[in-house]
């Protein structure tokens, strides 16, 4: 057993460190405080060739490991929650599912755009009356003419105003639920297709979150990804991948609200000595550190899983559920260290605070994820 | 042409702490890492080469430790690496380190320029860039913050206390560089995983052609402790001539004036 990185994957880490201690956390509150995409960031991403990290190098990606990959998240997230989860996004949930079920003329076409971070990608599943619930789903695709015409909306869509490629799920045979539904690759732009007004959230303010129209909006034949009512198994293959993202950045926040409040801790000084000295805060920063920790080790490990061929789909449930908990009751407790000052938009623990809770509710709320976990242990 | 940044590995001083009774430094966790101004001495071989459709590599000289560094020195754009490897170095002071690099150098052969860092991150001793440009024979210019090449003459800006000074020099020649003469690169992932397929020379004291006597240090470091302060917390009162005259009096009797 070896739990230390490689020389490649530490190298990794410390350039996504650098980036994102240089040029994300300055404007990180910034953007939150005025709900901004960070376009300005795309172009350095790309550059950098993190968004196509565990994409191989024949259609544009990096080729690195899904280790190396949530190393990124990790350190994006600790400086901003925001773009880690564009990032995650747009490889997780768009690029990875054309590559894994996507056939040659589509890896072709999309892929290699994607992974070269010349194109943005989203996801669209989640409906109005169909979040965890996918089979209520009433977004259909008919094929009229040897076209695909979808009708229907998808709400929550991250990337939403600013993404070139969207895999789009739809009911292909309605009667059939969860195995009635495909996959699309639909492109910006496309004749029905548009992108509502952005969401007002509670968090992660500077990712954007917007409804997706469909109305008569036709696209190719060859647009179906992978074969037709098999889009469920693609989605949840695309989530599992997924929620190892979204661990990581969870993971991410946590780390940035414990180095807030070990920082705050040291120089706040009251009763004449630093708070830090005070057993109440000591004990506070060990339970948060410790809880990192042992969220780290879910994290990587459910990476590892996948890198090694094994299966990944409980360990990414569990490595999710548990860092995202662990970010909102550390972000919690780093509030409480820093007093009436962590309230305030001042300090980065607030943001913090309200960026974590959407770790436990997208991509599979904690729910779903014990779901997907007792599943594995008892069916 | 052929253009060499010599780079020191050096402990990470973000993770170097201080035992807070005996004050020595704790380094058992502390990582390794490029000096920081040899980052800059490695962008401007590399940019130059870039510019000039010259060869860049990079030159280390340490102990095994010092190997961790060598794929982050090839990430950052350099064609191939040489490292000098050897338990003494270690101990090494600027003398033993020049002559390792010169020898190497020497070994290397035909370098056109040789670019370092003004002063490592841990010492800050700014000796071993012109120790090896002496030893070597060949121009040295120090604290240089901006540089042209043509013709075969480097053209640099040295930024001294008192202004800058332009000076040119024929190549090969040596330059030291202060961190304002460029601003690293950051590899991408392309670059660092593509840095284990580069070549790296392993270089031995036999290769150089030196001996054991040669990597003995004369400087001895007889101490290292952590710098600390401690408030005396007196506050000086009365007029503002009594109080010059008081702290007149307390710098004297701390003999710091």
């Amino acid at each position: 057993m070896d739990f230390e990185l490689t020389e490649e994957q530490q190298l990794i880490q410390a350039m996504a460190r650098e980036f994102a201690q240089t040029k994300v956390a300055p404007i990180a509150a910034e953007i939150d405080q005025n709900h901004r995409f960070p376009s300005e960031l795309i172009p350095e991403l790309q550059a950098l060739n993190l968004l196509g990290i565990p994409l191989p190098e024949e259609y544009g990606g990096a080729g690195a490991d899904a280790i190396s990959y949530v190393l990124v998240i990790e350190e994006l997230a600790r400086a901003c929650a925001s773009t880690a989860i564009i990032l995650s996004t747009h490889t997780s949930l768009c690029a990875w599912p054309i590559y894994k079920f996507g056939n040659e003329m589509q890896k072709k076409q999309y892929l290699s755009k994607l992974a070269s971070g010349e194109w943005l990608g989203a996801f669209g599943l989640t409906e109005p009356s169909a979040g965890t619930d996918a089979a209520s789903m009433k977004t259909i695709a008919v094929l009229e003419d040897d076209q695909w015409v979808l009708n229907g909306s998808k709400i929550f869509i991250t990337n939403g105003a600013y993404a070139d490629v969207f895999l789009i799920f739809a009911l292909t045979d309605p009667a059939h639920g969860t195995r009635g539904i495909s996959a699309f690759i639909v492109d910006k732009g496309t004749p029905g297709f548009s992108c509502g007004a952005e969401e007002k959230k509670m968090g992660i303010k500077a990712s954007s979150t917007t409804p997706l129209y469909f109305s008569d909006c036709r696209i190719p034949r060859e647009n179906l990804l992978g074969k037709e009512h098999k889009g469920f198994s693609i989605a949840m293959a695309a989530l599992d991948v997924g929620r190892i993202g979204v661990a990581a950045q969870a993971l991410g926040i946590a780390q940035g609200a414990l180095d807030a409040a070990v920082a705050y801790a040291k120089e706040r000084i009251q009763f004449g000595k630093p708070i830090a000295s005070h057993e109440a805060i000591q004990w506070m920063i060990a339970d948060c550190a410790t809880e990192i920790d042992a969220a780290r080790m879910l994290v990587y490990r459910a990476a590892w899983n996948k890198d090694k061929g094994l299966p990944y789909s409980s360990e990414a449930a569990m490595a999710k559920l548990f860092a995202s908990e662990t970010a909102t009751r550390v972000a919690g407790k780093a509030i409480q260290i820093h007093g009436g000052y962590g309230f305030t938009e001042s300090y980065s623990v607030e943001r913090s605070y309200r960026d974590a809770k959407i770790t436990e509710l997208y991509e599979g709320t904690s729910e779903v994820q014990r779901m997907v976990v007792s599943r594995s242990l008892l069916h | 042409m052929k253009i060499v940044a010599c780079y020191k590995c050096v402990l990470d001083e973000a993770d170097i702490r201080t035992d807070p009774v005996s004050r020595k430094p704790l380094t058992d966790r502390a990582k390794r890492k490029i000096s920081d101004y040899d980052r800059n001495a490695i962008e401007c071989a590399v940019s130059f080469a870039e510019g000039l459709g010259a060869s860049s590599h990079v030159l280390t000289a340490g102990t095994s430790e010092a190997k961790s560094t060598l794929k982050d020195a090839l990430s950052r754009g350099p064609d191939s690496a040489f490292f000098f490897q050897d338990d003494a170095m270690g101990d090494a002071d600027s003398a033993v380190v020049a002559r390792v690099l010169a020898g190497a150098l020497k070994l290397i052969g035909e370098v056109d320029l040789v670019v370092c860092g003004e002063g490592s991150s841990d010492n800050y001793a700014q000796q071993v860039g012109p120790r090896v440009g002496q030893l070597l024979g060949i121009p040295i210019v120090t604290c240089v913050t901006h540089m042209t090449i043509e013709d075969g003459v480097a053209r640099c800006e040295r930024n001294l206390e008192d202004g800058v000074e332009v000076v040119e020099v024929s190549l090969p020649a040596l330059v030291t560089v202060l961190p304002s003469m460029n601003a690293p690169r950051l590899p991408g992932l392309k670059q660092i995983l593509a840095a284990s397929k580069k070549p790296v020379q392993n270089l031995t004291v036999t290769d150089l052609g030196l001996s054991g006597e040669d990597l003995v240090p004369r400087l001895r470091r007889v101490e290292m402790l952590g710098a600390s302060s401690t408030r005396r917390n007196v506050k000086l009162t009365g007029s503002a001539g009594e109080v010059v005259a008081q702290l007149l009096q307390v710098l004297k009797q701390e003999e710091l004036i």
